[in-house]
């Protein structure tokens, strides 16, 4: 009885610690104001932190009870295609890209063509990940 | 007012990028308002030649010009407006050097970012989750999900460009995207260090002669 209480504190406090990071992540790359920005959805944006509430708690609670629905394969593709534009999203907001191409456009002296260098990070992206599925995966 | 003195508005502009040996007049470096029979001497004084010496940036100072025009017109009032001094970027690469060396930063980034990617995927084990969502949906097994992870790889590509909002900037809206404001500050940052650094190598220069 006893062991079970102490267990029930230690998740909960666990939980708590992890989404208060989780949290504090997201508002820091700030991804959430820029696509509210991008779509002009300002006064949406306590919605869409339920949505973000809502997907953590729901997504924890499947991915460690292990269940699964016996659905389709094609219901995968949308579900990828999110997932990659997210991860995509957090990858530009980090500051490597945003702090390196100002400098390396300076440095060679480009400006115009920041377009193009932006570019070359983006598809190595793409295709970096394709090469992680597709063929690092099987070493 | 004094009937002899004449009132001559300066305004420096920012930034101006220059060619070796070339002659600055004042009409590049600043905008000028001033009575209309000076003004076009005023234009065309010189101010600095671009020397070998110069390097890469030179820092031209109000009070380098309006000590020249006091030379001039010694019963003039000068009010500067704006900044202080004016940046010159000297720009002497060739062009085709600065192509190659683009072709390598681009190669560059382009292998970086992806081993970034793919370190990353490593670091949060991406495949087991990718396994794991497999499983959730399908019911079934699969050690490559490719059905998701393709549309993966090709979304993250998609949620890059939407952060940066290149492609959809003349739909959507003109706000400057998040890298073009990093590029302004950067740029704005070194002006700033440039515009102190060189001109205290000017004055160490000057008090030499």
């Amino acid at each position: 009885m006893i062991s079970s209480l102490i267990l029930i504190i230690v998740g909960f406090s666990g939980g708590l610690a992890v989404g208060c990071g989780f949290v504090a992540f997201l508002a820091v790359l700030g991804i959430i104001p820029r696509l509210a920005q991008l779509t002009k959805t300002y006064g949406y944006i306590r919605a869409y932190e339920w949505s973000i509430v809502a997907s953590a708690v729901i997504g924890s609670w499947l991915s460690l009870r292990n269940t699964s629905f016996h659905l389709s394969h094609v219901l995968l593709i949308p579900i990828g295609l999110g997932a990659g534009v997210f991860v995509g999203m957090l990858a530009a907001a980090l500051t490597e890209v945003l702090n390196v191409l100002p400098i390396l456009a300076k440095r060679i002296g480009i400006h115009e063509q920041i377009l193009l260098l932006l570019m070359a990070i983006v598809l190595g992206k793409v295709f970096g990940s394709l090469f992680h599925w597709s063929f690092f995966v099987d070493k | 007012m004094e009937s002899g003195t004449i009132t001559i508005y300066i305004r420096l502009r920012h930034k101006i990028s220059g060619v070796l040996h070339e002659t600055l007049t004042l009409d590049r470096l600043a905008q000028v308002i001033a009575p209309e029979k000076i003004k076009s001497h005023i234009d065309k004084m010189v101010i600095h030649q671009i020397k070998q010496e110069d390097n890469s940036y030179v820092v031209i100072d109000a009070m380098d010009i309006i000590r020249r025009i006091y030379q001039h017109y010694p019963n003039s009032d000068i009010q500067t407006v704006g900044p202080s001094q004016t940046i010159v970027v000297v720009s002497t690469k060739p062009k085709k050097a600065r192509l190659i060396l683009f072709a390598l930063v681009w190669i560059l980034l382009f292998i970086g970012a992806g081993l970034t990617i793919m370190n990353f995927h490593e670091d949060v084990a991406m495949q087991e989750v990718h396994q794991k969502i497999y499983t959730m949906v399908t019911g079934k097994v699969d050690f490559k999900p490719l059905i998701l992870q393709i549309p993966y790889s090709i979304g993250i590509g998609i949620g890059m460009i939407l952060f940066f909002n290149h492609i959809f900037k003349k739909r959507f809206n003109e706000e400057p995207s998040p890298l073009e404001v990093e590029m302004f500050n950067y740029e704005q940052d070194l002006d700033r260090y440039i515009a102190f650094h060189e001109k205290e190598k000017n004055e160490v220069g000057n008090h030499r002669d």
